[in-house]
C-alpha cells in the first residue's frame, strides 16, 4: 500500500490532488443536501386571485386535518403546465391537486384513458350527487370519452356590458333589444366621428378577430359547435359557415359595427377608457376585472344579457373555464378528494370568488347565497351575481376534445381571412362570404381529422 | 530546477469525466431519444407506440407545416437581407475617422441587442398598434386623415417581425464587422488611393476582402438563428400562440412547440425537429461549400 500510495503521490501533484478532494467533497455535499419536502397534501393553481380565495379556507381543513395539512401554492400557468406534463408523462413530483385552465387540457387528454394523469372522477360525482349538484355545462371541458377528470371551478356566463349613460341619453331603451340585428339597429346612430376626421370613433361592440375569442363566444351562443359528443370534428357545419359569414361583416366591410378592442390586454383596457365601444362582451370575470382596471368607469355601464342570434334564441354563451383536478400519483386518493371538495366546494370559498373575482360558482346550493343579489354600485346598482346566475343554466355545452385549441386555432384564422376579405372587397352580404366560409372550413375539417385520425391512442389508425 | 515529471494518460479523462457525463445525459441521451421519439407516437414514457415513418410522412403532408417552412424562409432570408447590409452600413459609419461622438453612437446602435426577443417583440407590438400604437397615433396627429386603425400588425406580419428583428440585431452584427474593418490594412487602402481607385472600387477591393471572413461567419449565424426564429412571432403573435393572422407568423420551431408542448404530440414534434435539424446542417454545409469554392487563398 506504501508503495502505491507513493506511486499516486508521484503521479497526481499537489493543486490536482487539492481540486480532486473539492470535486469529491463538494459532490458528497449535494447528494446529502435534504431533499425539499413539505408535509401534508400540495396543491397547485395558476391565478393569485384563486389562491387568496383558497387561502380563506384552508385554515379550516387544517385545523381539521392536522395530520394532513393543506398547502395551495401559485405557479404561473406555463410553469404549472409543463411541471404537470412532466409529473404525468415521466414521473416527476406534481402536487396531488392541480387547477388548470381549459386550453391547458388538450395534452393532458390526449392519451388511453388509462393512462391519464388526473384521477377520474366520473364515479365519485355520480355517487355523491355532484354530478346534478353543479351546472351542467361546467363539466363539458373536462370530460373526455365519457369520463370527467375535474371539478368544474366557474360557470363563466356571458353578458353584454354597455355604455348606460351614452344609450340612455340617446333614448335607447334595451329591454327591447332582443337580436344582435336589434341591437346593431339601435345602436348604429351612436357610431360617430368624436374628432371630425371622417372616420368612426366609437363603434356598437368590441369584436376581437386577431385572435378566436369573439368567434368562439359567439359560435357557441349561436348554436355551432367544433366537435360532436364522441370528440369528432365538426368545423364545417352548416352552422358554423352561418355564423362565421355573418360574423365577418361585424368585423369588415360597409355594415362593419365592432371594433378590436381586447378587454384582456392593456391597449384594450385604454380603448375602453376612451369610449371607442358601447358595448362589450364580458364574462362574469371580466365584469368583475372591470371594476377593478376601469373605476373611473363606475356608473358608466350596465349589463344586459347577449342579444340572441336569432330570435328566441340563447341569451348568453361562455368563455374560458378553470378545473381541479387530483393527480393520479397522490398516496390517498379519497384524502385528496376530501380536500379537493373542501376548496371547490366551500360556500365562503364562492362567496369571496364573486366579490373578489366577480366570477359566479357553479355549485347550485351556493347560489341562494344573499351576496349575488347584492347591488353593484359599479353597474348602476345591477345585481350582477344574479344576472350571470340566471343565465349560468343556457351557458352552451362544450364537448372537450385533446385538439380544442387547434380547431380554435383554424377557426380564428378562417374569421381573420373572412373578415379581410370582407374589408378590402366591401362585402357587407354575408351570403358573398358563405362560399368561402364552407371552403375555408372543409379544409380545417379535413386538416383536423387527419391529426385525430393518427393518433393512435384515440383509436386513429396508425397510417 | 525541478524536473518535469508527465502525468499518466488518464488524467486528462479524468478531468474531462464531468463534462462527458454532462454531456452524454443532457445532449447525446436527449437527441438519440428524441430520434426515437421521430418513429413513436407517446403519452409519456410508459405510453409509446412505435408509428415507423408515420410522423414523417404525415409532416411531408401538412399544410401547416409548409406554411411554417415558407414563413420561415421568408424571415430568414428578410433578416439575411436587411440586417447584415444595415449592420455593414452602421459599422462604416461608426469607421469613419472624423466621426464626432462615435462612442455614444455606437452604444445607441448596440443597445437593442441587450433587451432580448422578448422585450423588442412586445415594444414593437405596443408602437405598431391600432389607435392607441404610437405610429398610428403620431401618423394620425400628423395627417388627420390617416386611419389610427390601420392594421400594420396584421397586414404587414413578416415585414413587422423583420423589421423588429433587425432593429435588434443590427447594432450586435455591427459591432463584429466594426472590429473587422479596424483590422483592415491601412497602408493597402492608402496603396489603392494612390493607384487611383475610389471608395467605392477601394471598399469592393480591399475593405470586403478583409472583412469577408466576419461576415461568412455572421451570415451563417444569421441563417441559422432566422430558422430557429421563435420569441419574436410568438410575442407579436401571443393571443393566436404565434401563429398570427392566417398563419402568416408561424414558423418551425412555433410549429415544433405547439404539436409538442400545447397538442403533446412529442413524437410528431421531434420529426418536425429532425427535418428541421437535417434542413440546418445541409445549409451549413452549402454555406461552407459555397465560402470555401469561391475563396481560391485558402
Amino acid at each position: 500500500m506504501p508503495t502505491s500510495f507513493a506511486a499516486m503521490r508521484r503521479t497526481v501533484s499537489s493543486g490536482i490532488g487539492i481540486m480532486l478532494a473539492l470535486a469529491v467533497v463538494s459532490s458528497i455535499g449535494i447528494a446529502l443536501l435534504p431533499a425539499h419536502h413539505t408535509a401534508g397534501l400540495q396543491a397547485w393553481a395558476f391565478d393569485a386571485g384563486h389562491v387568496d380565495v383558497y387561502n380563506l379556507v384552508v385554515p379550516s381543513w387544517n385545523q381539521r386535518h392536522p395530520d394532513h395539512p393543506l398547502n395551495v401554492s401559485l405557479l404561473l400557468g406555463p410553469a404549472l403546465q409543463t411541471r404537470m406534463m412532466s409529473g404525468f408523462y415521466a414521473g416527476t413530483p406534481v402536487a396531488d391537486l392541480l387547477e388548470i385552465e381549459r386550453m391547458q387540457a388538450g395534452p393532458v387528454f390526449a392519451g388511453p384513458l388509462a393512462d391519464i394523469g388526473f384521477v377520474d372522477l366520473t364515479d365519485r360525482l355520480r355517487r355523491e350527487g355532484l354530478i346534478d349538484g353543479i351546472n351542467a355545462a361546467s363539466f363539458s371541458p373536462w370530460t373526455t370519452r365519457g369520463h370527467i377528470f375535474g371539478l368544474p371551478h366557474d360557470v363563466h356566463p356571458v353578458m353584454l356590458a354597455y355604455r348606460c349613460d351614452l344609450v340612455e341619453a340617446a333614448g335607447i331603451d334595451v329591454s327591447k333589444i332582443e337580436t344582435w340585428d336589434d341591437y346593431f339597429r339601435a345602436m348604429r346612430p351612436l357610431m360617430r366621428d368624436t374628432d371630425g376626421d371622417g372616420r368612426v370613433d366609437c363603434y356598437p361592440l368590441n369584436g376581437t378577430y386577431a385572435n378566436s375569442t369573439t368567434t368562439e363566444v359567439i359560435m357557441l351562443q349561436a348554436g355551432g359547435t367544433l366537435f360532436d359528443d364522441h370528440g369528432q370534428p365538426l368545423l364545417d357545419s352548416d352552422v358554423n359557415v352561418d355564423i362565421l359569414a355573418r360574423l365577418a361583416t361585424w368585423f369588415g366591410g360597409p355594415n362593419r359595427v365592432t371594433l378590436d378592442v381586447n378587454i384582456a390586454s392593456k391597449s384594450g383596457l385604454m380603448l375602453i377608457h376612451a369610449g371607442a365601444v358601447l358595448g362589450v362582451i364580458v364574462p362574469d370575470f371580466s365584469a368583475g376585472s372591470m371594476v377593478v382596471l376601469l373605476p373611473m368607469l363606475a356608473g358608466k355601464y350596465k349589463l344586459m344579457p347577449l342579444p340572441a342570434w336569432e330570435k328566441g334564441g340563447r341569451r348568453t354563451s361562455v368563455q374560458g373555464g378553470t378545473m381541479m383536478g387530483i393527480a393520479r400519483s397522490t398516496p390517498d386518493v379519497d384524502l385528496a378528494w376530501a380536500a379537493l371538495k373542501h376548496l371547490y366546494l366551500s360556500p365562503l370559498g364562492a362567496e369571496r370568488l364573486f366579490l373578489d373575482r366577480g366570477i359566479v360558482t357553479p355549485v347550485k346550493a351556493s347560489w341562494s347565497n344573499p351576496v349575488f343579489d347584492r347591488p353593484s354600485a359599479y353597474f348602476c346598482g345591477q345585481p350582477i351575481g344574479r344576472m350571470y346566475l340566471r343565465l349560468a343554466p343556457d351557458v352552451p355545452l362544450r364537448p372537450s376534445s385533446p385538439y380544442y385549441s387547434q380547431a380554435i386555432n383554424r377557426l380564428g384564422n378562417i374569421e381573420n381571412e373572412l373578415a379581410n376579405l370582407a374589408a378590402d372587397k366591401n362585402i357587407g352580404d354575408p351570403a358573398e362570404l358563405k362560399p368561402l366560409a364552407r371552403r375555408l372550413l372543409a379544409a380545417a375539417q379535413q386538416d383536423l381529422q387527419a391529426q385525430i385520425n393518427r393518433n393512435v391512442f384515440l383509436g386513429g389508425r396508425s397510417r | 530546477m525541478k524536473s518535469f515529471r508527465p502525468h499518466p494518460p488518464w488524467i486528462p479523462w479524468l478531468f474531462l469525466s464531468p463534462f462527458l457525463v454532462f454531456f452524454a445525459l443532457f445532449a447525446s441521451w436527449p437527441v438519440a431519444r428524441s430520434l426515437m421519439l421521430a418513429f413513436e407516437q407517446t403519452y409519456g414514457p410508459r405510453t409509446k407506440a412505435f408509428v415507423g415513418l408515420l410522423n414523417f410522412q404525415a409532416v411531408w403532408h401538412d399544410p401547416y407545416f409548409w406554411t411554417a417552412v415558407r414563413n420561415t424562409l421568408l424571415f430568414t432570408g428578410g433578416t439575411l437581407l436587411v440586417q447584415i447590409p444595415l449592420a455593414l452600413g452602421l459599422a462604416l459609419l461608426m469607421n469613419r475617422p472624423r466621426l464626432r461622438g462615435r462612442a455614444a453612437f455606437r452604444l445607441l446602435f448596440f443597445s437593442p441587442s441587450i433587451i432580448g426577443f422578448v422585450f423588442a417583440g412586445t415594444l414593437f407590438f405596443l408602437l405598431l398598434e391600432k389607435r392607441i400604437g404610437l405610429l398610428n397615433a403620431g401618423l394620425h396627429t400628423v395627417f388627420s386623415h390617416w386611419d389610427p386603425d390601420f392594421p400594420w400588425i396584421d397586414h404587414y406580419v413578416m415585414t413587422s417581425l423583420i423589421i423588429a428583428s433587425a432593429w435588434l440585431s443590427a447594432g450586435f452584427h455591427m459591432a463584429y464587422l466594426l472590429a473587422a474593418l479596424q483590422n483592415v490594412s491601412g497602408d493597402l487602402l492608402d496603396a489603392a488611393a494612390i493607384d487611383g481607385a475610389g471608395p467605392w472600387r477601394r471598399f469592393w477591393h480591399v475593405t470586403l476582402p478583409g472583412i469577408r471572413p466576419v461576415l461568412e461567419v455572421l451570415v451563417l449565424l444569421t441563417l441559422i438563428t432566422g430558422f430557429q426564429v421563435f420569441d419574436l412571432p410568438f410575442i407579436f403573435y401571443n393571443d393566436s400562440m404565434g401563429n398570427g393572422p392566417n398563419n402568416q407568423a408561424l414558423t418551425i420551431v412555433t410549429y415544433l412547440y405547439q404539436t409538442g408542448f400545447i397538442a403533446g404530440n412529442l413524437g410528431y414534434a421531434s420529426a418536425i425537429g429532425w427535418l428541421l435539424t437535417l434542413a440546418l446542417i445541409g445549409l451549413a454545409l452549402a454555406h461552407r461549400h459555397l465560402t470555401r469554392t469561391e475563396d481560391p487563398s485558402r
